[in-house]
């Protein structure tokens, strides 16, 4: 298990690396001069030169990428002598637009992501497997007709369409709920969460189709499976066969799906972020991509990747528990 | 003297599905008997009822399916009744093993498990108290050190031990019947014979009656001293094994007898006389 472990966690390090290095490679070779981004437009050669060297964009690419390298895992200073300014890692180095750090801003954005996706997961598993067991089990019925038909909605209809919809109904309509913006739970927990429930809402809807989905299908082909008939033939209680041995391998499969979906979020809902105005990893890459922001939108991508990676070495690890034919042969 | 009441009878047993293009019969008006200690051996291709028929008998016809007749377990009707009723019986008075036991096993959990949930399902009591029974099954069955083999999960066993397993399971609870539909089919021929040989033991030292189905001629001839013959829902022949073996009366009967390898057939002295 150890062993497993550690070369499991080796091996998301060398997919991380590589990540980075494409990353690196398309804003290097892509994007425009970043030194001449910065200047602006009241801008000299010899100021372009001077920025050149301070970020070390003279050098050549290796020696840039092994730079960046250093800075995120010691840090790294910018130019010398008094106009030196210190990175401390994790560096990701300083936005073009603001000058702030993009470290600082990752970890001042990433509390809100964290909220969006930790509170729409809750309600997503919750209304989809649960609308997908309800299914299953009641198939043929109008429970499973509406269950799936919500679903269907869940799935055609687009994140921001659903978020425009809501947001018209019930701020703007019906007035129950104020304009979204990311207040801290602990400033004040009610406008907290009237902030955050649309976004939950949305997300949520979006994923639970999925699940519910998926749910169904995986319950249907348990009961068909041939060792519920032996449960069956046992004697056991319905309630019994559907608890231990219909749902266990129904459910297994979405903590897989749970975990790739959640990681995703922790990166950032692009889209709900921004359709709400949340101040979140989300909205911050899709600033950054709008200004060209390149430092920004390396430190967010290789963020997403980040949490995709180790959201996937978490799920191996978790399944290793759940299903033991995995679990017998990784020792 | 008369002769003891059978443990198992059927009777005009009939067993539809509603389809698109109307009612299917699957099963046609088609009756036996079961005695203490008896086995009858139901044969037949694929699609000719037997399964169907053994299902019927424990109520666990797929959704849809409607059994007409009669099937009495010791003298009481078991067609018609409630599930709950029918929960009672299975496991309980009347065993069964299926044809592909990797499969028939949840994969989840250890054999242990599955054992003593069907004990506990009709016995109640503690895990601990089920634990004895449990390695006493696996013991029955020939599995060694099953002290230790119970928390085993069924992948990481062979194919002729799942099937040990899976009739510890179906007679941890000493049920007078015993349903074993295809139990050595999806074995090799050596596995096969074990299994078999394990059966005959069982079923000389619980006296249980045996309803086994299969499509295997060579298989029946080994285990059974009544041989039913069925194709397409309805009774081809019904007979001893020997009559069945050395002077089958129905044409179709004999196409069956003649598909068997010779070189498996322990009654090819007596075929040739018949032929």
């Amino acid at each position: 298990m150890v062993g497993y472990l550690a070369r499991r966690l080796l091996s998301a390090l060398g997919i991380l690396l590589l990540i980075s290095l494409f990353t690196y490679v398309i804003f290097f070779l892509l994007s425009p001069d970043p030194a001449v981004l910065i200047c602006g437009k009241t801008c000299t050669p010899d100021r372009i030169d001077q920025i050149r060297g301070t970020l070390g964009l003279d050098q050549p690419f290796w020696v840039q990428f092994w730079d960046f390298l250093r800075g995120f895992f010691v840090g790294r200073t910018y130019g010398d002598g008094a106009s030196a300014v210190s990175c401390p890692a994790p560096c990701l180095g300083f936005s073009f637009q603001t000058n702030r750090s993009v470290t600082e801003m990752i970890e001042t954005r990433l509390p809100v992501s964290a909220t969006v996706a930790l509170g729409a997961a809750v309600l997503w598993l919750l209304a989809g497997v649960g609308a997908g067991l309800l299914s299953a089990v009641k198939q043929g019925t109008w429970w499973d007709r509406g269950a799936m038909m919500f679903a269907l909605g869940g799935i055609s209809l687009p994140n921001y369409f659903v978020a425009l919809i809501l947001q018209y109904v019930l701020v703007v309509q019906m007035q129950i709920l104020p304009f979204p913006s990311a207040v801290p739970f602990g400033e004040d927990p009610v406008r907290w969460f009237q902030s955050y429930l649309m976004p939950w809402l949305v997300l949520a809807f979006g994923y639970a189709a999925v699940y519910a989905r998926l749910v169904r299908a995986n319950v249907l082909d348990t009961l068909g499976e041939n060792f519920l008939r032996t449960a069956r033939a046992k004697g056991l209680s319905g309630r019994l066969i559907l608890r231990r041995h219909a749902l266990r391998p129904s459910l297994t499969p979405v903590v897989t799906m749970f975990g790739m979906d959640f990681a995703g979020l922790l990166g950032g809902a692009l889209i709900t972020e921004t359709v709400f105005g949340l101040n979140g990893v989300g909205k911050l890459a899709a600033d950054s991509i709008a200004k060209n922001d390149q430092p920004v939108i390396m430190g967010v991508t290789l963020l997403a990747a980040f949490f995709v990676v180790i959201g996937n070495v978490i799920v191996d690890i978790t399944y290793t528990f759940l299903d033991p034919r995995v679990r017998i042969a990784t020792r | 003297m008369t002769a003891p009441a059978p443990l198992l009878e059927v009777k005009n047993l009939t067993i539809t599905f509603p389809t698109p293009g109307g009612t299917v019969t699957v099963v046609d008006d088609l009756s036996f008997a079961i005695r203490d200690n008896a086995t009858l051996g139901v044969v037949g291709e694929s699609g000719s009822g037997k399964s169907m028929t053994s299902l019927a008998v424990m109520g666990l016809l797929p959704p849809g399916g409607r059994a007409t007749g009669s099937v009495l377990l010791d003298g009481e009707e078991l067609l018609g009744r409630s599930e709950r009723e029918l929960r009672r019986i299975r496991g309980e008075r009347v065993g069964m093993v299926f044809q592909d036991p990797l499969s028939s096993l949840n994969p989840y959990y250890t054999v242990g498990l599955q054992i003593e949930e069907a004990y506990r399902a009709h016995r109640g009591g503690s895990r601990r108290a089920a634990r004895a029974v449990v390695v006493e099954a696996l013991e029955r069955v020939r599995i060694t050190d099953p002290a230790r083999r119970a928390d085993h999960y069924p992948h990481q066993f062979s194919g002729g031990m799942r099937q040990r397993i899976m009739i510890a399971m179906a007679l941890c609870l000493e049920p007078r019947v015993l349903i074993a539909d295809e139990p050595t089919t999806a074995l090799d021929v050596t596995v096969q014979a074990q299994i078999l040989d394990l059966l005959r033991d069982l079923q000389a030292q619980t006296g249980m009656a045996m309803l086994f189905i299969t499509h295997d001629l060579a298989v029946v001839s080994q285990v059974a001293q009544e041989v039913l013959v069925m194709r397409n829902g309805s009774m081809v022949e019904h007979g001893s094994a020997e009559q069945i073996f050395s002077r089958p009366r129905e044409a179709y009967t004999r196409v069956l007898l003649d598909a068997v390898p010779r070189i498996d057939d322990p009654f090819g002295d007596l075929r040739r006389v018949s032929a």
